[in-house]
């Protein structure tokens, strides 16, 4: 296991690689200049060309890409044009933000979703199916920024029981805190519910046709032992295959929620340093992001032993 | 008994500014520094000049006044000016505001390694140069430059350039580096964090300019009466929305889209004023097609202005043709005379000009903020109504911003930062493209006309030439224009006093209940 776990992670490492250099070219690719987005109209060919300077701009691609990557082998991703904060406190600070809430999020879509798309399987083409699957398609199909909005209204200025704008720590105020992530987990609860209850169900639907299903059953096996006990371990693979490819996913930005609910997440940091060119930020984030990827699916393949006891003798 | 309780109650109610209310403001972006005049953008500035002031400021048309100076005086050959500072001004740690700390400070600004956005304006490689500053006495400063500029003052207000603010030497931390803004503004530093809010408290001990309560840009009566401004990232307008309607908002700028619906919301109120930001269609004089002046006249006839403005600002606009700001004391009977709408001069002139349906990419962007998408759109159906092949290439701002640095473009729907003195108005736009790309007019007259603009004080010559300039731009037809900027900002019905002003959010002045 600490073999596998050790491969995964020098597999990982020109997967970073490729990740840092093509970052760091394709954004160079996209026009437009921090420098100039800075100064604006009001730029003149001195004051643009003092900015460049300052910002090492005025060096050739070469040189800046050496810069940038002998300092990221000494673990500094460098400062942000526009802040002039250290990167890589910025973006763990950021991450910190995003990922309470998808990580509460998707537990708790988990633990709803799953047991949903199991009993939606076993009671296939009854009512109740035909209601679960309606409401995860539904769930699925609404924009996460219109579902946002909707519960902003309803919570926030309907009811008023939620603050609609604003963002309290939850290390400096748990209670108010608390009450700055509800609505934000509860969107992504939401829509991660309809993606993981179709996964859960499909994956269900295709063990209960197999032969050793019925085996179980003609064996007399109740139909609790013979869901839960046989048919759930097989059918929960995908499943949290799925989950780890939304948790990697989400956990790399959520900045569609994060600007519904002004959330400073990393979500938010990336997209305002891609429209404002803040190329060292964009760099850090997606390296960030891609070792976030690998460690989160890492982790979830050091998990299917749990459930699958195959894998672990393969 | 009871009256004299009463009266006693009444006593500190008399006895001064009430500061008992905080406000929180609603802005779409974080500041980038809280170092005024360094790493900055609009926002940036507007935050800091709240805190920090300079020797002049901008009066509500754009004219530069003295602040921290009770008067300038201009010498005989135009090249020393003698400020004399305000008595009693006092810095937000209390220390009083003398001479020294003017020197000390343009020390610091003219210090390359302090990255000053305005080094450059001053040290003669934009054609302006500071040869001495000296303080004879603690209330005097005199600085002398090498040529008579009727832009010095200009400059020196200039919001980017944080009004070449005056702050004090604690400021800055021993090691050189920047710590927190200590200014003579109404409002101290309150706390920043990062991608969260930014807020600023009461300054208790500031000396006002003047205390009649009547707001002139910067250097009217500033009084502050909140306690704390706290300013809330808030990047969503629907989101913004939502906080107005709930309270949670007191005060934010927005869309113009929005206005209609939020002058229905029982708890808010809505203002809005025009700004000097100008809204154009450039035009590239280079390209193989629009050099054709024939054909830029064309394109100038057969627009509907009036209809132009009313779409691309939810009728919020007002139709400004000329480069001059409507509210500038420049903006005269010549100003008002811009392009008319005619759209069979227009079908003519296309004829004229041999134009044979050569297609005309027009750029623009979607920033929500910005009309550029809407008035492109306008702009391409009256186009293709007289027969130009107009079509709309939506790029981001980044992407188009580096266009026009480039000259790369046929047309485009842009927007022009607010510029008072209708000499850099001018300059925006005109000069050598060889040198400059990103220049739209390159006549060689109107060149000369807007250098002795730059130079000449008089006003009667100055307007002389400002007319002489419109009529060539308009002729010309390098760019169009199209209406100036309008700030929007819906405020809670508790907030008063709150004047919007070229999209700055000035807290002097404004209460709350």
């Amino acid at each position: 296991m600490l073999r596998f776990a050790l491969t995964r992670i020098v597999m990982a490492i020109p997967t970073l690689l490729i990740v840092a250099v093509s970052v760091f070219v394709l954004i160079r690719l996209i026009p437009g200049d921090p420098a100039s987005l800075m100064l604006g109209d009001l730029a003149t060919p001195a004051s643009l060309a003092d900015l460049r300077a300052r910002l090492g701009l005025d060096q050739s691609l070469p040189v800046q890409f050496a810069i940038w990557f002998g300092n990221l082998l000494r673990g500094d991703l460098g400062i942000s044009i526009n802040s002039q904060e250290q990167i890589l406190p910025l973006v763990i600070a950021r991450f910190w933000v995003s990922a309470q809430i998808v990580l509460v999020a998707v537990l708790l879509a988990s633990l709803v979703a799953v047991p949903a798309g199991v009993i939606a399987a076993w009671k296939q083409d009854s009512a109740l199916d035909i209601g679960l699957v309606a409401v995860a398609t539904l769930l699925l199909s609404i924009p996460t920024f219109w579902l946002g909005l909707l519960l902003l209204l309803f919570f926030g200025l309907k009811l008023g029981w939620l603050p609609v704008v604003g963002y309290v720590s939850v290390a400096d105020n748990p209670t108010a805190g608390l009450l700055y992530l509800v609505m934000p987990i509860l969107t992504l609860f939401l829509h991660e519910i309809g993606v993981l209850l179709r996964m859960a169900r499909a994956s269900t639907l295709e063990v209960l046709r197999l032969d050793y299903i019925t085996h179980a059953r003609a064996k007399g096996l109740s139909e609790m032992t013979v869901l839960w006990r046989h048919a759930f371990k097989n059918a929960f693979g995908p499943t949290w295959t799925l989950i780890g490819l939304v948790l990697g996913n989400l956990l790399g930005g959520i900045a569609v929620v994060e600007t519904v609910f002004t959330i400073p997440g990393l979500g938010r940091l990336l997209v305002d340093s891609i429209f404002a060119r803040d190329y060292p930020v964009i760099q850090g984030c997606m390296l960030f992001i891609a070792f976030t990827y690998v460690l989160v699916n890492l982790v979830i393949d050091l998990c299917y032993p749990l459930f699958d006891p195959r894998v672990a003798s393969q | 008994m009871n009256r004299l309780l009463a009266g006693l109650c009444l006593v500190p109610l008399l006895a001064g500014p009430v500061l008992a209310q905080s406000l929180t403001v609603a802005v779409q972006a974080d500041v980038r520094s809280i170092n005024p005049g360094v790493n900055r953008d609009d926002g940036t500035d507007d935050f800091a000049l709240q805190m920090v002031e300079g020797l002049v400021g901008y009066d509500e048309g754009g004219t530069p006044q003295p602040l921290l100076a009770e008067k300038v005086d201009l010498s005989a050959d135009g090249k020393t000016y003698t400020f004399t500072l305000r008595q009693g001004v006092k810095f937000h740690n209390g220390a009083e505001l003398s001479s020294a700390d003017v020197l000390w400070n343009w020390q610091r600004y003219m210090d390359p390694k302090t990255d000053w956005r305005c080094t450059s304006e001053f040290d003669g490689r934009s054609g302006l140069k500071v040869e001495s500053v000296t303080a004879p006495d603690a209330r005097t400063v005199v600085m002398t430059i090498d040529k008579p500029n009727a832009l010095f003052l200009d400059t020196m207000a200039r919001t980017d350039c944080a009004m070449t603010a005056i702050i004090h030497k604690d400021s800055v931390k021993a090691d050189g580096t920047f710590d927190k803004p200590i200014g003579t503004g109404p409002y101290k530093f309150g706390e920043w964090k990062r991608g969260e809010f930014f807020s600023m408290t009461a300054f208790e001990g500031y000396a006002s300019p003047r205390t009649d309560g009547k707001v002139d840009g910067y250097v009217g009566s500033k009084r502050p009466r909140l306690k704390e401004v706290k300013f809330l990232v808030v990047k969503d307008p629907a989101t913004i929305t939502a906080g107005l309607t709930s309270g949670a908002i007191d005060l934010s700028e927005v869309l113009p889209s929005d206005v209609q619906q939020l002058r229905n919301a029982p708890k808010l109120d809505v203002v809005t004023a025009p700004t000097a930001v100008r809204h154009v269609l450039l035009i590239q004089t280079r390209d193989p097609v629009m050099k054709n002046q024939k054909l830029r006249q064309a394109i100038a006839a057969a627009l509907d202005m009036d209809e132009v403005v009313a779409a691309a600002s939810d009728n919020l606009g007002e139709t400004n043709t000329s480069p001059i700001f409507s509210r500038s004391a420049y903006f005269g009977a010549v100003e008002k005379q811009g392009l008319k709408y005619d759209p069979a001069r227009a079908k003519a002139l296309l004829a004229e000009a041999g134009y044979k349906g050569e297609k005309i990419s027009i750029l623009a962007n979607k920033r929500p903020r910005v009309p550029s998408f809407s008035a492109a759109v306008v702009v391409q159906a009256m186009l293709q109504a007289v027969g130009v092949n107009a079509e709309i290439e939506v790029l981001d701002w980044a992407t188009q911003l580096d266009r026009y640095n480039k000259g790369n473009y046929q047309m485009q729907s842009f927007s022009f930062s607010a510029r008072f003195d209708p000499a850099i108005a001018f300059e925006q736009f005109a000069g050598d493209k060889d040198k400059q790309p990103r220049k739209v007019w390159e006549n060689p007259d109107a060149l000369a006309k807007i250098d002795r603009l730059m130079t000449v004080a008089d006003r009667a010559e100055r307007q002389k030439l400002v007319d002489e300039l419109h009529r060539q731009v308009v002729e010309d037809v390098p760019l169009i224009f199209m209406f100036n900027g309008v700030d929007a900002i819906a405020h809670s019905k508790r907030v008063k006093g709150f004047q919007p002003w070229q999209s700055k959010l000035r807290m002097w002045e404004v209460t709350a209940d």
